[in-house]
């Protein structure tokens, strides 16, 4: 029976051996990964770049320890085996310790750790405190967590947008982060390491991108049922991009007024005539409006959708931002995101069991409807 | 049987009044009364084993559910609100449910062998300890059954996300409850450890000669004590929040979220020594035996245990570096997290230093033992990454810090477990689990093991966080959790064979002597199973490693055996009260879960108006549970003798004079 075990061993031998390449040299080419998306070896900021190098510290520390304890270790387990020649009777000597040895490496183990503490001190003043050289030409925005998607706030210019965060590069942008229900993090890895959103405290950080770049971002504290959706995209643009960017955003959507009535911004395109955008517009009004600004000055409890069509994605970075997502996240947006206000309402926070504002599940929309809201959308370009 | 039992009770008005009550105290050792009522230390440890495996099980079934939903991007298999109560009581149960009562079965049933004692210092206590832990972890997973399901919530159960408005189930009330009620087991267990310990030693025990095992138990009932605490007044302060109408954490009321991290961690860091140090206890143990040498810097380990205890209290703000804590915060608790890796550091020195110079006898504890210090130190490693706060800026909540923990965890505390399962598994059965079988599952386990976690570390590098149930394609994550969930599996089928093996010994394993590894510590020289008693004689000690002593020492430093007096050995006798209290908890836990709730929706065929309120349920249960502990203290200890053969006593003298004690 013993030969079932060793090649059941073998076999587990066998499949680790297959694993490791396949874990070191992802589909797309980069090693272990370094290169993807969300990499945060791929540092394309001075926070991350700094986070980057001091990850590199403790990584070489912590290998000099494993060759220097583990080879240590895989010597005495070699060495000092038993033998099948020892004498049975033989004792090892019974020696037990030797303070100078004990001592000599507690103070080496230590030192060790000082070539760590001291970047890293560096590294905490870096993420808190904005470099003077950077202060002056900074932007702020105002990062606002909510189940599950991203307001972000330009306070300098006076309008929000949601699920996008665009910058220029080169100039550092100050964060404050506010959190609307629950704990959220904001993670954009190549750019900067997490920091939290807390509800009911303002917390802040800086991030820089070196180039222009588009990067991806995502929660990462536990925040309920859509945690895993809860993701956002951020665009670093050329000094020209951005202000046309910022010029666009600036854009009136809505007449105001009694009617507070949402316009299109530009024409048709081709296939879709004036009249459906028209009966877009009636719908946004009828099912979305209570939660959904156009107005760019306004947000209220969803995601701000004034010039929603200049986005990359939608959905909290989910899905890319085309007619045929677009359509079908306004017609099964629960089956995308599970536990989505969007479907089945808000609800009212003293009592979840009653609804505060209806969600599309009684909406009944047509796929007329649905293609009337979709062309209405993407005017707000 | 070979003892000849006298059932005297020890004092007559304990039996008079025993007689009104509503049972009459048990007498019965077997069957399903014996098992109900018993206050032996080493049955109650081996109930807290099969426990604390059943849940291991549960656990791992839910941790591969996990994987398996991962194993592919945008998999179906299971929808996100499952995935979120699926980890959540995957972590809640390794923590609370497996990993802790596992180690509280070796306090249970080898400390009390180790320092020479006939039982810990409080039977009935040590009975309560074990119902207490049961129905606690029943509480738990019967969340699964009502409405709205296992809480979602994580298992660190972050607010203001438990509030009745993020979290409306009943989940998260089980959740409350249910560890409440686990904190009392733990509580209960620790405070008799350390009375054992500190009183119940051997003559000639003496601190420093206390095994390490002994000496980790001691430790971690220290940290349990002074941890829990913490929890249970955040648990107090969010039931309070979410039934009663209190804003501990809800910022609308003034309250802050933030308040609830600090109380967790400051419970839940210690909480990871309470994981870890039994298992450092248990690896002092099994390294010496196996390399036939003595643990390398004796006091310096005691010690360096000692001190990770002490700082244990001093870092927990680690876990919140991206919470928003001034500079000073952050980077004073980054310093002492780094002094913190060196006590821990010293030990694995010390551990190297034991097996230096010896004779390695590679059997299957050993191998684990040997798997431990490598699995270790690999995660402590990745600890010392993440204790400088920009590295763990981009580490926190990502896939990196769950490979640390589960390094820690796994190839840390269950390891060292399992080794110690297969060390004393003679010790308490009399028999062997074969050891070719045993070197087969380790290699099957450390392999399963680092193929479902070392990917991880990449993952999380890459950017992949914790708590997702799904992840895109393009994230360029998929070999790497691909590769993740074969490695679970194969872990997974370790260790449930290693279940399937330990029964299987129970009843088939070879029969062996009193102490087939040639050992070093006093729980070798009894009887294997133990006799009721442990020792049939009172032993003297006169060295550290006492077993090895008497085997290979010199004269002066054997044992010395003193003869049991002439009315023989004292003990206790058994009760109903520890259970009748865990029942009167565990009812009125369910009221303060059901408060508020209409009765309609829980109790089928019934047309009533009216909600659960305390009245119904908790009310009585604390009754039941004050009449219980009154019964509990008017009953007294009790006690039979027992004499011991005299076979068993070959060797031994009559006490001196100065050496009778008191029982």
């Amino acid at each position: 029976m013993k030969w079932l075990g060793y090649i059941w061993i073998g076999i587990l031998l066998i499949v680790t051996a297959i694993s490791i390449p396949q874990c070191l040299f992802t589909s797309d080419g980069s090693v272990m990964n370094m290169m993807g998306q969300q990499s945060a070896l791929d540092p394309q900021g001075p926070i991350s770049q700094n986070q980057a190098d001091i990850f590199y510290i403790t990584l070489w520390v912590t290998l000099f320890l494993f060759v220097t304890v583990g080879g240590t270790l895989a010597f005495s387990i070699w060495k000092f085996r038993a033998r099948k020649d020892d004498d049975p009777n033989t004792l090892p000597p019974q020696s037990h310790g030797h303070p100078l040895i004990e001592v000599g490496l507690v103070v080496a183990s230590a030192a060790l750790l000082v070539v760590i503490a001291i970047p890293t001190f560096g590294g905490i003043i870096l993420k808190k405190k904005v470099p003077v050289e950077y202060e002056a030409d900074a932007i702020e925005v105002t990062v606002t967590g909510y189940q599950w998607w991203w307001g972000f706030e330009y306070p300098e210019y006076g309008f929000h947008t949601a699920n996008e965060l665009v910058f220029p590069a080169g100039r550092a942008v100050k964060l404050k982060l506010r959190a609307n229900d629950v704990i959220h993090s904001f993670w954009l890895p190549k750019l900067a390491g997490k920091t939290d959103l807390m509800p009911g405290q303002e917390n802040t950080m800086w991030i820089k991108a070196d180039e222009p770049g588009y990067f991806w971002g995502q929660c990462a504290e536990y925040c309920g049922d859509s945690h895993a959706y809860m993701l956002f995209r951020a665009k670093a643009l050329e000094e020209a991009d951005w202000e046309d960017w910022l010029a666009r955003q600036q854009t009136e959507t809505v007449v105001d007024g009694a009617g507070y009535t949402p316009v299109a911004l530009e024409e048709a395109p081709d296939n879709h005539d004036a009249e459906m955008i028209e009966h877009g517009t009636e719908l946004f009004v009828e099912n979305c409006a209570r939660c959904h600004s156009v107005d760019p000055r306004v947000q209220t409890s969803g995601p701000n959708l004034a010039h929603f069509g200049s986005r990359s994605s939608i959905a909290a970075g989910w899905l890319e931002n085309d007619p045929e997502n677009l359509a079908r996240w306004i017609r099964e947006p629960h089956e995308i995101k599970p536990g989505n206000f969007m479907w089945k309402g808000f609800p009212d926070p003293n009592d979840s069991r009653v609804i505060q504002m209806e969600g599309l599940d009684g909406a009944d929309l047509s796929e007329g409807d649905v293609e009337a809201l979709v062309a209405y959308l993407y005017t707000l370009q | 049987m070979s003892t000849a039992a006298s059932h005297e009770q020890i004092a007559d008005i304990d039996a008079g009044a025993d007689s009104h009550g509503i049972w009459t105290r048990p007498l019965r050792k077997t069957g399903i009364v014996g098992f109900l009522t018993t206050v032996d230390h080493k049955k109650i440890g081996i109930a807290y084993a099969v426990g604390a495996l059943f849940f291991l099980l549960v656990g791992g079934v839910e941790a591969l559910i996990i994987r398996l939903q991962l194993m592919t991007p945008e998999n179906d298999l299971i929808d996100a609100r499952t995935y979120n109560q699926l980890f959540t009581m995957h972590g809640t149960t390794m923590v609370f449910l497996a990993v802790m009562p596992l180690s509280a079965a070796f306090f249970n049933y080898i400390m009390p062998l180790q320092i020479g004692a006939r039982d810990v210092a409080f039977p009935r206590l040590n009975a309560l300890g074990l119902w207490t832990f049961i129905l606690g972890g029943i509480v738990i997973n019967l969340s699964w059954f009502f409405q709205g399901g296992a809480p979602a919530i994580g298992w660190f159960g972050y607010a203001p996300l438990t509030s009745r408005q993020f979290s409306p189930d009943l989940g998260t009330d089980f959740w409350i409850i249910g560890l409440q009620i686990l904190g009392i087991a733990s509580l209960v267990g620790s405070f008799n450890f350390i009375t054992t310990i500190v009183n119940m030693r051997a003559p000639g025990m003496s601190m420093m000669r206390l095994p390490l095992f002994t000496w980790m138990t001691l430790i971690t009932s220290f940290l349990i004590i002074l941890a829990f605490p913490a929890i249970t007044i955040a648990l107090v302060e969010l039931m309070f929040d979410r039934h009663f109408g209190t804003h501990f954490f809800e910022v609308s009321g003034g309250g802050k979220p933030i308040l609830w991290q600090h109380l967790f961690w400051i419970f839940g860091h210690p909480e990871v020594y309470i994981l870890i140090l039994p298992a450092m206890g248990i690896i002092s143990e099994v390294l010496p035996v196996f390399s036939r040498k003595p643990l390398f810097g004796y006091p310096l380990v005691v010690f360096s245990g000692a001190v990770i205890g002490f700082l244990g209290f001093a870092v927990w703000s680690h876990h919140m570096f991206t919470t928003g804590l001034g500079i000073v915060a952050t980077s004073a608790f980054a310093f002492l997290t780094m002094l913190i890796s060196i006590p821990t550091g010293v030990k694995i020195f010390n551990w190297i230093g034991t097996i230096w110079g010896g004779r390695i006898r590679f059997t299957t504890p050993m191998l684990f033992a040997l798997g431990f210090i490598w699995m270790f130190m690999m995660g402590g490693f990745t600890g010392i990454m993440h204790s400088s706060p920009p590295v763990d800026a981009q580490q926190q909540d990502s896939y990196f810090v769950i490979a640390h923990f589960h390094y820690v965890l796994i190839g840390g505390s269950i390891f060292a477990l399992i080794c110690g399962i297969y060390y004393w598994f003679p010790k308490v059965t009399g028999r062997m689990m074969n050891d070719f079988f045993g070197k087969i599952l380790f290699y099957t386990i450390f392999i399963g093991f680092n193929l479902a976690f070392f990917p991880m570390h990449i993952l999380g590098m890459s950017g992949m966080p914790r708590r997702t149930h799904t992840y895109k394609a393009e994230m360029g994550w998929s070999e790497a959790n691909l590769w993740s969930t074969i490695g679970a599996l194969i872990l997974g089928f370790g260790i449930a064979t290693f279940v399937i093996q330990l029964i299987y010994s129970c009843f088939r394993g070879e029969k062996t002597s009193s102490d087939p590894w040639d050992a070093r510590t006093l729980e070798w020289e009894t009887a294997s199973p133990p006799k009721e008693y442990n020792f049939a004689y009172n032993p003297v000690i006169h060295a550290r490693d006492q077993s090895w002593e008497n085997k290979y020492g010199k004269t002066g430093k054997r044992m010395e055996k003193i003869a049991p007096g002439e009315h023989g050995i004292h003990m206790p006798d058994q009760s109903w009260w520890p259970l009748v209290v865990s029942i009167g908890l565990f009812i009125a836990g369910m009221g303060v879960v059901f408060h508020g709730q209409p009765l309609e929706a829980l109790v089928p065929f019934v047309t009533s108006e009216i909600d659960v309120s305390l009245l119904h349920l908790t009310v009585p249960g604390l009754v039941l549970t004050f009449y219980a502990i009154f019964k509990w203290a008017l009953e007294g200890p009790g006690g039979y003798h027992l004499h011991p053969s005299p076979e068993e006593l070959k060797g031994t003298r009559e006490a001196q004079p100065h050496e009778q004690q008191g029982h």
